[in-house]
């Protein structure tokens, strides 16, 4: 006892007070996103967050009044966790690099983002087909690796073998109608003997959207 | 039975009480695990703006409520840390008691809130946001269970008039919960 006696008894700390404050900062950060304005909600959830982390860690945890040494030990520890930030972050954040793309990380943003239209107008059938775009989803999605354009020299294409077919060749319309490109698409290349790398993406879209993306796939074949 | 006590809690090369400072470590190695955890929730949670859907599904209010029983919660275990020190064991162990009920009515309201979210199809698999929202809550539901165990042990020695600086202790560690949990709130919850 008579040890942290000593250490304590030199500061008095209001408690009651302390602890109405953070209940005030609790309704402030609640109340926040209710005003819809982004920096306000980031301001009062985060903000507001590290403030009352600092009360209770300097009133309650008496961290204020700790000798050095403990700043020193849970300085160290935040460190390494900004440490481990900074050196993974860049790589999850970013979904390109000079010589690097995460295609799985695009398709699920571009998945998600389309989810989200269906969801949000899931009453209005209309605005879901708006939603779906074949050309920006072409662009984005198959863009990747048969290149914006369907010519075959996507970003990721280099780094594939076979490598993505190019849809505005005259030679790869000589063995391909709109079924083969359909059934591609829906079920994998590997459906019809081709490439497993191109993956079947029944499960991303629906029958409609597959529909659209082979017409689109279609519409850039030449002389056409 | 005093004189059986290990020297390593009686001597203190640093100045601050053995046990506190073993408190502290773990403390600085839970500094680690969480920041760990909510350092890669975040950079996921910026590099993919389609989570801003799967987020707006939970609960604020009940997040809101949860926070308003851990911020009380800290209030009583630091109020019997204050008793422990003028010598009260029976109030520390009775504010102590009320930290466990807080503690308790916290996991109650998790169950129920993860019920109602697992019945509708969030579930840990359903996508990454959802993975991470259980992984973090859960490993802080692990630490409150933790907690509010060890809090009973204390508590009874402190009624008892015995250990009575274990309060402050078990105190330190359960205002870091709450701390991790003040983090939590606006990471899961607010920021839609």
């Amino acid at each position: 006892m008579s040890d942290h006696q000593d250490h304590h008894d030199g500061h008095q700390v209001n408690y009651k007070k302390i602890y109405f404050i953070l209940l005030g900062l609790l309704v402030v950060s609640v109340a926040g996103p209710f005003l819809e304005i982004l920096w306000v909600t980031l301001l009062t959830a985060f903000g507001i967050a590290i403030v009352k982390a600092r009360l209770v860690i300097n009133n309650f945890m008496h961290l204020k009044w700790e000798k050095r040494l403990v700043k020193w030990v849970l300085t160290t520890s935040l460190l390494l966790m900004g440490l481990m930030f900074a050196g993974v972050a860049p790589d999850v954040m970013n979904h390109e690099g000079n010589n690097w793309e995460n295609l799985a990380a695009q398709a699920a943003v571009a998945r998600g983002v389309a989810g989200e239209h269906e969801e949000e107008e899931a009453e209005d059938v209309v605005e879901v087909v708006v939603g779906f775009s074949a050309q920006s989803t072409f662009t984005v999605v198959c863009g990747a690796c048969h290149g914006a354009a369907g010519d075959g020299t996507g970003a990721a294409a280099a780094a594939l073998n076979p490598r993505p077919a190019s849809f505005i060749d005259p030679v790869f319309w000589e063995t391909r109608d709109r079924d083969r490109i359909l059934t591609v698409i829906r079920d994998g290349a590997a459906a019809v003997g081709g490439s497993p790398l191109m993956v079947p993406w029944r499960a991303s879209y629906d029958d409609e959207q597959i529909q659209a993306l082979t017409d689109y796939v279609m519409s850039l074949r030449p002389n056409e | 039975m005093a004189n059986a006590k290990p020297l390593a809690t009686l001597r203190s090369a640093t100045g601050i009480p053995t046990g506190r400072l073993a408190v502290w470590w773990v403390l600085a190695s839970e500094v680690v695990i969480f920041g760990g955890l909510l350092g890669a929730y975040l950079m996921h949670r910026l590099g993919h703006p389609e989570w801003a859907e799967a987020a707006a599904h939970t609960n604020t209010w009940v997040g809101a409520f949860n926070t308003f029983v851990l911020l009380s919660s800290s209030f009583t275990a630091v109020l019997a840390h204050q008793a422990a020190e003028k010598g009260n064991g029976k109030e520390a162990a009775k504010l102590l008691g009320f930290t466990i009920l807080g503690a308790l009515t916290f996991l109650i309201v998790k169950s129920g809130e993860w019920t109602y979210e697992i019945m509708h199809g969030y579930t840990i698999t359903a996508n990454n946001f959802w993975s991470f929202y259980y992984t973090a809550a859960g490993l802080h539901a692990l630490h409150v269970i933790a907690g509010a165990i060890i809090m009973g042990f204390v508590a009874v020695d402190a009624y008892r008039g015995r250990e009575l600086h274990r309060v402050e202790l078990i105190g330190i560690y359960w205002h870091f919960v709450d701390v991790v949990w003040i983090f939590l709130f606006p990471l899961l919850y607010i920021a839609k």
